[in-house]
């Protein structure tokens, strides 16, 4: 935790200097939000109103050859009625130069990695090496920050490691295998081998699928494949096959347990009627493996009457094993100026999570609006009642925001 | 299984082989980052150029159910473009928390906003969210964050508030009262085949372990109630591995410096 709080002084007092120093012909831009939030905590049942500041900004162009980058944004805030106290996280802020020697970049700092293999926020570096051919290569490795509830657990000894090969300068491919390793305070936690392809074919025909493929427990700990048909520019038809194997941790007694392959099919068909309509389905089907299986329908219609209305309309409804859902949601945005954004929306749900138990619903209704006072300024509203959530019969929540881009 | 891997390895690069390429790089999409999606279409659909977002791909992530993960493959590393529209805290809002700037509709709680996929009462919902994918979970929490909000509800301290839902409150149908007047010696009367009220635990958990592992951990994080009878230094000493434990122990054992094994072997 204090190593969190050493970066987060850095980031703040890094701003601020960075501010003044934005005489100077870098870019300066990014968004501070000042936020005032409600809501019931559901650990201790008691209201909890809070102040929240906000701030993301990116500080580019800073060298002469414009190669040097800076990237930030975190937040702080201060509970004002349930005894929380002051709360802050960093979720990012690193330092991106480009093009070193036109082959290089690197990034360095807190920053969010993504390969195939798999993901974390780090506190560490990228250097990704590319125009040497078809073949871009990246590294990256550094400390693995997660969060619980409300605070960081990293504790000593968690980090990430990583490389990946990616194929590059190919408009209709993209490919990529990569290597990921998880480390903890025991030894190494996750060690996977992953793989992500994407393939535009014949113009209206994408093929794409990855995989993460645990090297210890030697299975498949995802396996996605997915078509996508353009039959025309108003239809999307697409449709999924994909498995999962749950992993744990090897330094958990849990990854050494048998456990049941999950796999799903789907299919989902997106159709733009006209400039007023647009109406989609989808139909999943699941398997959990002895011969439990469960089965997911949704369908959903936008529908833009007039051109600053808008309504999604969406039901859905869940089968099978684990338990029942069956719900809708329904959203409204209206730009009632050009400077005046008002919207609301409610959801329903009706579910069963055991047998042995009845049916249990619950409603969501809400109220927003934005309001634009400038090209810099802006206030945003929501408030929230849910009906019958958890033990709450009312439980109100909300938030007021004042937005200031620079 | 090593075998589908690499014949999905070769099945890319075979498509790479067949496919026409063009040598040309993708092209930067900086000036056209504070455009809106429908305006997209003018390049995209007009000239034929597939679109990354397909039609409503912005919004698909957020529906109410989690349907398709291709924007998993988009935002890979191999030819991935997003940075040049998107900041990080785009990513952010949804995998990590915040809330610098997003819409109107999202939900939130406390200081982060969340997916639309948790709607209404996701703290009673969430049991079957969670069953539907295991891994659509840990892509934004640890296994660590469900056991951090877990260890908050112990099971044997039904007196909080919160955790009594998963028995005394709930109805016993839409309209009729709680089940907070009965015991669970009563359960047998309206319950004659549930899995809990017969205490058939011995002889079913088996199954519901294998198909959900992860709900026993969130609230059993130390794996020590598994260990009474899973052990192999006391009790049942019942082996919990899978068929190809042979093959595989050594792989474990190598990683975890052998710490892994010896919680319950000698």
């Amino acid at each position: 935790m204090g190593f969190t709080k050493s970066i987060f002084k850095t980031f703040v007092f890094g701003t601020a200097l960075l501010s003044v120093s934005s005489a100077f012909a870098a870019e300066f831009h990014g968004r501070s939000s000042t936020q005032y939030l409600w809501f019931n905590n559901i650990l201790n049942d008691q209201k909890q109103a809070e102040f929240a500041q906000h701030l993301s900004f990116s500080l580019t162009d800073i060298d002469p050859n414009k190669k040097l980058s800076l990237f930030g944004y975190g937040r702080i805030s201060q509970d004002v009625m349930n005894g929380e106290g002051f709360d802050s996280r960093l979720f990012y802020f690193y330092a991106d130069y480009r093009d070193l020697f036109d082959k290089i970049d690197i990034k360095a700092g807190r920053q969010f990695v993504n390969y195939a293999a798999g993901s974390a926020l780090i506190d560490g570096g990228m250097i990704d090496l590319k125009n040497i051919g078809p073949i871009a290569f990246s590294v990256m490795g550094g400390r693995n920050v997660f969060y619980g509830i409300d605070r960081e657990l990293t504790h000593a000894g968690d980090a990430v490691f990583g490389a990946a090969a990616s194929l590059t300068g190919y408009p209709a491919t993209d490919a990529e295998i990569s290597y990921f390793m998880k480390l903890d305070r025991d030894g190494i936690a996750r060690e996977q081998i992953g793989a992500m392809f994407k393939q535009y074919l014949f113009g209206g025909l994408k093929l794409y699928g990855n995989t993460r493929y645990d090297l210890a427990g030697e299975t498949f700990e995802e396996l996605l494949a997915g078509v996508k048909y353009f039959a025309s520019t108003n239809l999307l038809l697409s449709a999924e096959w994909y498995q999962s194997y749950p992993t744990f941790d090897y330094t958990s007694i849990f990854s050494v347990f048998a456990v049941n392959r999950y796999q799903e099919g789907s299919f989902r068909a997106d159709y733009t009627i006209n400039d007023m309509f647009a109406v989609r389905g989808a139909y999943k089907w699941q398997d959990f493996g002895d011969n439990s299986e469960g089965h997911v329908f949704e369908a959903g219609v936008k529908i833009r009457p007039i051109t600053p209305l808008m309504i999604d309309l969406a039901y859905d409804r869940r089968q099978g094993y684990a338990g029942d859902l069956d719900g809708f949601t329904a959203d409204i945005q209206y730009d009632a100026t050009p400077n005046l954004q008002l919207a609301g929306g409610a959801a329903y749900d009706v579910y069963q999570r055991e047998s042995m138990t009845g049916n249990v619903d619950a409603q969501t209704y809400w109220l927003g609006a934005r309001y634009k006072i400038n090209k810099t300024m802006s206030f945003d509203c929501r408030v929230q009642d849910a009906l019958d959530i958890g033990h709450f019969k009312q439980d109100w929540s909300g938030r007021v925001a004042f937005n200031y881009d620079f | 299984m090593k075998k589908v891997f690499f014949i999905f390895v070769l099945l890319i690069y075979g498509l790479l082989i067949v496919s026409h390429q063009s040598s040309a790089e993708r092209m930067s999409h900086k000036e056209y980052a504070k455009l809106d999606l429908k305006d997209c279409n003018e390049c995209h659909k007009a000239q034929g150029i597939p679109l990354t977002h397909d039609n409503d791909w912005a919004g698909k992530h957020h529906q109410n159910t989690d349907w398709l993960g291709d924007h998993r493959v988009s935002a890979g590393k191999g030819g991935t473009n997003c940075s040049d529209c998107h900041a990080q805290s785009f990513c952010s809002e949804c995998h990590f928390g915040g809330g610098v700037d997003v819409e109107l509709r999202k939900l939130s709680y406390k200081r982060n906003y969340m997916p639309k996929n948790h709607r209404t009462d996701f703290i009673s919902i969430h049991p079957i969210k969670a069953k539907d994918n295991p891994q659509t979970c840990t892509r934004c929490h640890t296994q660590k964050f469900c056991s951090d909000c877990h260890s908050k509800f112990s099971g044997s301290d039904l007196k909080f508030k919160s955790h009594r839902r998963q028995f005394s409150d709930l109805p016993q149908n839409v309209a009729g009262s709680s089940h907070n007047g009965y015991s669970s010696k009563d359960c047998q009367m309206c319950h004659p085949n549930g899995l809990l009220t017969k205490h058939e635990w011995s002889a079913d958990h088996a199954i519901e372990a294998r198909r959900n592992l992860q709900s026993c951990q969130v609230c059993h994080s130390d794996g020590k109630t598994c260990l009474t009878c899973h052990s192999s230094k006391s009790g049942l000493r019942v082996s919990p591995h899978p068929r190809n434990w042979a093959s595989i122990s050594g792989n474990f054992k190598s990683r975890s410096n052998g710490k892994t094994c010896a919680i319950c072997h000698n």
